[in-house]
């Protein structure tokens, strides 16, 4: 046990990273933050909307879609690679449906068939056709977030600007955020009552569409630093910790950049001292403050049962009558 | 982590990461297959089925012993609507897994299992106190324990693969699964999983059907519905965790899921569901071993998955109740049903019109009635012949209608004004507003139906236009005259 | 051959709620019931939507969590007489994809008597045969439940609940959604059950008809705001407390309540 927990060093751990290792860790910690972030924002629709398995099968079809961009294009440009994973998604959602919609069989089912099968697709095609490769299976796993930094820089116009994967996914979540901004209000109808959003005239085929593409288009550029799978934490993650937090959705939209950073920070930290895939130590530390915002949450019930029930025989006539 | 320099080559090659992923291991195994010298399918094929190779032998019956366990287990996930509680549990194990390995320091199958199976019933636990416990939607509680048990298992994989003694094939075969490295150990625990799975099933089978169907009823009856959900967590955190091996972490939910989607779709009764749901499981599993002993460095889970989907496939646009060619056969034959009741409905209108007197409907009279061209009317004619309701003399152009013909085109018109009747008068609809949907009732009212109607209308003689309602077999016998 | 229930004891009556008191996340749904319904009779339990009548059942039934108070059937907890109770839940409670046919759905109100492990035997296949006798839908018992309409689906409930041979019946919302000759089988077979001395509550919606089905009726508004014989209870000051100020049907129905009408509301 003792090779596995390296000696907890405080100086390595809490302040290298901010001062000394700062131009190295400051590039990984952003780009940890604006996955998370980013991801968290749009995953706060999937979790209104009971498709936070959704993400998860988005994630895991992106697969097959890679490989078919790779062997339609020949290059592993962010263009082919963007354009498959679209894709796939495409595929995905439309196969979905048309599994379940003219059958008996459950929107659930047909989720777990249709990406399973893709992902198997993927795997079959890789193996056909790509079989000789000697790589860093890390970075599927849990993507190559420590190697951020030492991409070569982006240059513009005589500035340096930083890694282009912080670059790019700064630019996917700026058009992410703008989005959401504009269709606010369209999310919002058709994640709470699709049947009232279709008397109103949103057209929610299209919205949800949308939502999965954008969705799919945060995974293509997740998939890189944190991997398939630790990608769905960040998704799910910073909204469910925020409905402990906020019962409006800007509050928790809020909430969930908050733990973002949080997430991030103490991941980074967590990773430093256990020398382990700073991604997964991210997703960990995300998990810790889930369950802490939780604890929170229950604490404040039973303090407000307690008080509550100290006026049980006081409630007014009006308030019975009014009902339920 | 130290973070390492990289070259930009690999920035991209996630997509080559999988590959290599689950090639690595089977690079390594690749001798246990025994040595593949010849391409040719049918001899491989008689070697495969015939166990002339031993590791061959363990890969077919590990592969069917997990189709069966997988199979009847997923059949309850499926109709409980938990799809996708395998996938979070089998993502949920690594850390168990990371835990098993770490206690021997060496791949110990038996410390591994309970460290997986452990780590999979922490996720079950999880899974059902964050559903209980707050307000967050199950999908949501599935996706948080996937991934968050997932990140602490990468962790410790992560720290592991930096001891000296970490061996990284070890951790890596359970992850990406490879069936070929079954060996007679992994048999055992596979076969013991498989016996528990149909012992519970038939000793069980009664309440896993109540509380599958009506958890709540099967509670207020008394039956312990807790208990058998968290028994039946138990079995499938032990068989995904089995399975694990064979056909690795992602797809060892399909195993639990498409067999027992196919055979939702093709059958009515549970315990026929349970048994097509092994059945395919076993087929797809014996497929999958056979076909990546085809090639060389072949992954197997893919290919079960991949045989797996092909059976649903068929199942889902060929089966006979539910498949999606059988909805439209069906729905076709209706369509084919209604437009030639409407054809007689409105040769009978034209007899009526006449009353019945001054010989048969010619096609010219018909077309005109409707309001279509005389080619139209012929094709629709045409269309009596077979179900040997009319018929068309060619010579004069005449239609005759058949007894049986007659006999349904009075009926339709009986349901017809009966109908408008009942709305009319029962249901207060304005006279005017009765016509279209009687237009679609007509065909669909069965006989009691309309005896009740009769009776409810006081076997009524007109309907809301002032038009007789007729009494078919009385009519049949009066146009013969 | 179904057996009557034995007669209750005199002591113990078959349904007694102390001070029970229900909330789910936070709301309250239920505040301080206290019921003793007596045995034989028929009850009604109305109030408007949201005012925890579904809950009520299900607390008793032991399917929701709660808060405070207890439960007690013929003088024992439900843990100990459980299969002395019936159940029929909402039609929307379940699934009618599910791969079973009638009879499979009406065996299954014999599972609670047979233990773990033990099967339906050929007297528990006939009890279930009698049962959908009495719903009329012995016809059919080899169809897939899919394939009925909302009244046979309720009917089949009912057989369900009635071949658990139980003395007292919750009922929640059997006549929701179902035709006018279903219901009036529901009715004859409900009173059928009072007259072999069976307590039955149910959960109803319409206020007419509870009227006139119902011995009688628990007025229900998150607490008791009345429960009595049918006529004392069905006025119309009582009704305004239960339902509030939305009545507009209401109060011509509670006024020819009062009036002693017996007219069929149009």
């Amino acid at each position: 046990m003792n090779a596995l927990i390296p000696p907890f060093d405080p100086h390595a751990v809490f302040v290298v990273p901010w001062t000394s290792g700062l131009p190295v860790f400051g590039w990984v910690v952003l780009m940890g933050f604006l996955v998370t972030a980013l991801c968290g924002i749009v995953g706060n629709y999937l979790i209104l909307r009971r498709m936070a398995l959704m993400g998860d099968a988005i994630s895991h079809s992106v697969l097959p879609g890679l490989a078919l961009a790779f062997l339609a294009f020949g290059s592993r440009g962010i263009g082919p690679m963007l354009a498959g994973a679209l894709f796939a998604a495409v595929v995905t959602t439309g196969l979905i449906e048309l599994l379940h919609r003219p059958t008996r069989l459950k929107p659930d089912a047909a989720t777990g068939i249709v990406f399973t099968c893709l992902f198997a697709a993927g795997v079959v095609l890789i193996s056909l056709f790509a079989d000789r490769v000697d790589l860093d299976q890390d970075c599927v796993l849990h993507g190559e977030l420590a190697q951020v930094p030492f991409e070569p820089f982006l240059r513009m116009g005589g500035m340096v600007l930083g890694p282009p994967s912080v670059i790019r996914m700064a630019a996917a979540g700026a058009v992410v955020l703008v989005l959401v901004a504009l269709f606010y209000k369209e999310l919002l109808v058709s994640s709470f009552d699709a049947a009232l959003a279709r008397c109103v005239g949103i057209r929610t085929g299209l919205v949800h569409h949308a939502l999965m593409a954008g969705v799919s288009v945060l995974v293509v550029f997740a998939f890189q630093s944190v991997g398939a799978i630790l990608v769905i934490a960040m998704l799910i993650l910073p909204g469910a910790t925020s409905s402990f937090l906020s019962e409006r959705l800007p509050g928790r939209m809020a909430w969930s950049v908050m733990h973002a950073a949080a997430s991030s920070v103490l991941g980074l930290h967590l990773a430093l001292w256990l020398d382990c895939s700073i991604a997964a130590a991210m997703v960990v530390a995300g998990c810790v403050l889930f369950v802490c915002a939780w604890g929170v949450s229950a604490v404040r019930a039973a303090l407000r049962q307690r008080f509550a029930g100290a006026d049980n025989g006081e409630i007014s006539g009006a308030g019975v009558i009014q009902g339920g | 982590m130290k973070p390492r320099p990289t070259s930009p080559a690999r920035s991209g090659f996630a997509l080559w990461a999988w590959g290599g992923v689950a090639l690595s291991p089977c690079v390594a195994r690749a001798s246990r297959i025994g040595e593949l010298t010849t391409n040719d399918v049918t001899a491989q094929a008689a070697r495969f089925f015939t166990f002339a190779d031993p590791s061959a032998r363990w890969a077919l019956l590990g592969a069917l012993l997990l189709g069966l366990s997988c199979g009847l287990l997923g059949g309850f996930l499926v109709v409980r609507k938990l799809s996708l509680v395998g996938d979070a549990l089998s993502h949920a194990v690594l850390p168990g897994v990371a835990a098993g390995f770490l206690w021997s320091l060496t791949k110990n199958p038996f410390a591994i299992f309970v460290g997986a199976t452990a780590a999979a019933l922490l996720g079950a636990l999880a899974v059902e106190a964050i559903t209980r416990g707050s307000r967050l939607p199950q999908d949501t509680a599935l996706g948080l324990v996937l991934s968050g048990f997932f990140a602490v298992g990468i962790c410790l994989v992560s720290m592991i693969q930096r001891l000296p003694t970490g061996s990284k094939s070890g951790i890596d075969k359970f992850l990406f699964g490879q069936a070929a490295a079954i060996g007679p150990d992994d048999l055992v625990l596979l076969a013991a999983v498989a016996a528990a799975s149909v012992l519970a099933v038939t000793l069980f089978h009664k309440e896993l059907l109540a509380t599958s169907f009506d958890p709540g009823f099967a509670t207020a009856s008394g039956l312990p519905a807790v208990w058998i959900h968290r028994g039946l967590m138990v079995l499938l955190a032990c068989s995904i965790v089995v399975s694990l091996q064979a056909v690795g972490v992602v797809l060892v939910s399909a195993m639990l899921i498409i067999p027992a989607a196919t055979a939702y779709l093709l059958t009515d009764r549970m315990n026929r569901l349970l048994a097509i749901s092994a059945g395919v499981g076993m087929f797809a599993g014996a497929m999958g071993a056979f076909l990546s002993f085809l090639g060389t460095n072949l992954p197997t889970g893919p290919f079960m998955v991949l045989t797996a989907g092909g059976v649903f496939a068929l199942a889902w646009l060929f089966g006979p109740r539910h498949g999606v060619l059988a909805r439209q056969l069906l729905h076709h034959r209706n369509t084919l049903r209604t437009a030639r009741e409407n054809t007689l409905k409105a040769v009978y209108h034209a007899l009526e019109t006449r009353e019945f007197e001054g010989g048969d409907v010619t096609i010219p009279e018909l077309a005109a009635l409707r309001g279509e061209s005389a080619m139209d009317t012929r094709r629709a004619i045409a269309m009596l012949r077979p179900a040997g309701l009319g018929d068309l003399d060619p010579a004069s152009d005449r239609i005759r209608l058949t007894p049986a013909g007659l006999q349904r085109a009075g009926e339709i018109v009986r349901n017809h004004r009966l109908w408008e009747l009942y709305l009319a008068n029962a249901a207060h609809f304005a006279t005017d507003h009765v016509h279209e949907d009687a237009d679609e009732i007509e065909h669909v009212l069965g006989e009691e139906t309309v005896r009740r109607l009769e009776e409810r209308l006081d076997h009524a003689e007109r309907d809301p236009h002032g038009r007789p309602i007729p009494r078919p077999t009385a009519n049949s016998t009066r146009a013969q005259r | 051959m179904l057996s009557s229930p034995t007669s209750p004891s005199p002591v113990s009556p078959p349904l007694e709620i102390h001070d029970l008191t229900v909330s789910y996340h936070r709301k309250p749904v239920l505040y301080g019931i206290d019921l003793v319904v007596p045995a034989g009779k028929l009850v009604g339990i109305v109030g408007p939507n949201g005012a925890g009548k579904s809950t009520l059942i299900k607390a008793c039934m032991g399917l929701v969590p709660v808060r405070s108070g207890w439960v007690k059937f013929f003088g024992q907890p439900p843990s100990r007489s459980l299969t002395r109770v019936g159940y029929v839940p909402q039609r929307e409670s379940v699934d009618w994809d599910f791969p079973v046919n009638v009879m499979d759905v009406v065996l299954m109100g014999r599972y609670g008597r047979l233990g773990l492990i033990r099967r339906p035997s050929r007297a528990d296949r006939d009890i279930a045969r009698e049962c959908l006798e009495r719903v009329g839908m012995l016809p059919y018992a080899d169809r897939q439940i899919a394939n009925l309409s909302g009244g046979q689906q309720q009917r089949i409930f009912l057989a369900r609940a009635l071949a658990q041979e139980s003395e007292l019946y919750f009922m929640d919302e059997p006549f929701a959604g179902v035709d006018a000759a279903t219901e009036s089988a529901i009715v004859t077979l409900l009173q059928d059950l009072r007259a072999r001395g069976c307590t039955i509550l149910v959960v109803h919606h319409d206020l007419p008809t509870a009227r006139q089905y119902f011995d009688m009726l628990l007025l229900l508004n998150m607490r008791v705001t009345a429960f009595g014989p049918t006529e004392e209870v069905f006025t119309s000051e009582l009704l305004q407390k239960t339902y509030g100020g939305r009545l507009t049907i209401l109060s011509e129905v509670a006024h020819a309540a009062a009036a002693g009408s017996d007219r069929r509301i149009p």
